[in-house]
């Protein structure tokens, strides 16, 4: 359900303008989900995955999403394993912490791999982890909510 | 297995995870043409993104399709109208072009070309940058292949196909991503250049020497034909801006004439450019 709600939302962004489609980064999103619920390993194996589908469907170096996303996973998984993530702020703030750092990590490897500056001043990317971190802590609630009320998905 | 191994078997798979793709990007660096996995995973993902982006459309189709029947009547009246001044505006034109070339020829171009349009919806964006490239629903089985040329609706450059290319599904880069390059030349002065773009959006026009005063603002951009990959005369973009810098060139800013926000569908010109000629 998570899934289908992220789906259309991306459909909807495209519809109403490509540019806002960098405010989310729904593939970090995914991962961090269900490395919350399955643990480090699956994070970092789920993360791995995810990240070289979205490089597939990328032009650059095939790898520098796969790479971010696969330490995401494993560091989304542990943190989660360590600390109860699950109370509105502090899930906010462990997904603004983990897609900044995921942020930082792939302009980072870009930027090296690249040997140039990236172009991220005037466009929507900077802003990307926050709105993230927003849509997916309140995707998150509203998620825990539908569980609740229907024992069958628990 | 050791004791301090199967503490430590989570931090041994992300260093394995990590060091294999590290291995990958090494691999690729510098980068070349597509390798074989990433041919092999964008071969298998594209049809699975392709089949939930038509999903997504049919159910989009059939609630359009409703509010469509509710007014079918009003807006059968504004297309026949619409259509009635577009065969005069056609009929305008075709006689100005019979004008210009000899009529046989004409026609044969025309036909020729018509046949080698084929339409295409837009089912993906770069992850990475969306001014990079678009995944378009047409692969190798409807005929498209590396360095085809894609238009908007409106016959304006959008970029070119790339590969890899799938049974149905292909990847064009944009004119606005900065590892494009188009020849081409100011419509009004003819002067040459190379358009690449500058990763947001808009383009960029290189190698015209800062002694050069003639290339002026609002001056259109059109191919030229000489990088023997996109076809001569399809319109390219506007300048928007001619800077003088303390270098050897000018700073050109370049506005596509192609709209990102409503880029699809679009057309892949199934021709080469020697063929036109």
């Amino acid at each position: 359900m998570g899934l289908t709600i992220v789906f259309l939302l991306y459909l909807a962004l495209k519809t109403i303008s490509f540019s806002l489609i960098q405010l989310f980064n729904i593939f970090g999103l995914i991962v961090i989900y269900f490395a919350m619920r399955r643990g480090e390993i699956f994070g970092a194996c789920f993360g791995a995955g995810c990240g070289l589908i979205q490089d597939a469907f990328s032009l650059g170096v095939f790898g520098v999403a796969g790479l971010s996303k696969t330490i995401l996973g494993f560091l989304a998984g542990y943190i989660a394993k360590k600390i109860d993530v699950t109370p509105p702020v502090r899930n906010f703030l462990f997904i603004l912490f983990l897609l900044g750092f995921e942020f930082l990590l792939w302009a980072l490897l870009s930027s090296f791999i690249f040997s140039q500056k990236l172009f991220i001043g005037k466009t929507f990317y900077s802003l990307q982890p926050l709105t993230t971190a927003i849509f997916g802590s309140i995707l998150f609630i509203l998620l825990g909510k539908i569980k609740y009320l229907s024992p069958d998905l628990r | 297995m050791p004791l301090f191994l199967k503490e430590r078997k989570s931090l041994l798979i992300l260093i394995v995870l990590v060091f294999i793709q590290l291995v990958l990007i090494s691999l690729q660096v510098p980068l070349e043409d597509n390798n074989y996995f990433e041919r092999a995973i964008f071969s298998v993902f594209s049809p699975i993104q392709h089949g939930l982006v038509s999903f997504f459309q049919k159910i989009g189709n059939i609630w359009n399709g409703y509010f469509y029947l509710k007014d079918l009547k009003k807006n059968n009246t504004n297309l026949r109208e619409e259509i009635f001044s577009l065969k005069q505006e056609n009929d305008l034109l075709r006689k100005a072009l019979n004008s210009l070339q000899e009529e046989r020829v004409m026609m044969e171009k025309l036909s020729n070309l018509d046949q080698n349009i084929l339409a295409a919806r837009i089912i993906g964006l770069d992850y990475s940058n969306v001014y990079k490239s678009v995944i378009i629903n047409k692969g190798s089985l409807d005929g498209v292949e590396k360095n085809l040329v894609v238009l908007d609706k409106h016959g304006h450059l959008v970029g070119r196909v790339i590969g890899p290319v799938a049974i149905k599904e292909s990847r064009v880069q944009l004119i606005t991503d900065p590892e494009s390059g188009v020849s081409v030349y100011s419509q009004a002065d003819r002067i040459q250049g190379i358009v690449s773009g500058d990763g947001r959006g808009r383009c960029v026009l290189k190698y015209i020497l800062s002694t050069n005063e003639e290339l002026k603002k609002s001056d259109s951009l059109i191919t030229s034909g000489f990088d023997g990959i996109f076809p001569r005369g399809i319109p390219v973009g506007e300048v928007i801006s001619v800077v003088q810098t303390t270098s050897l060139f000018h700073d050109i800013r370049v506005k596509p004439y192609f709209d990102f926000r409503h880029l699809d569908p679009v057309a892949v010109l199934k021709i080469h450019p020697t063929d036109m000629d």
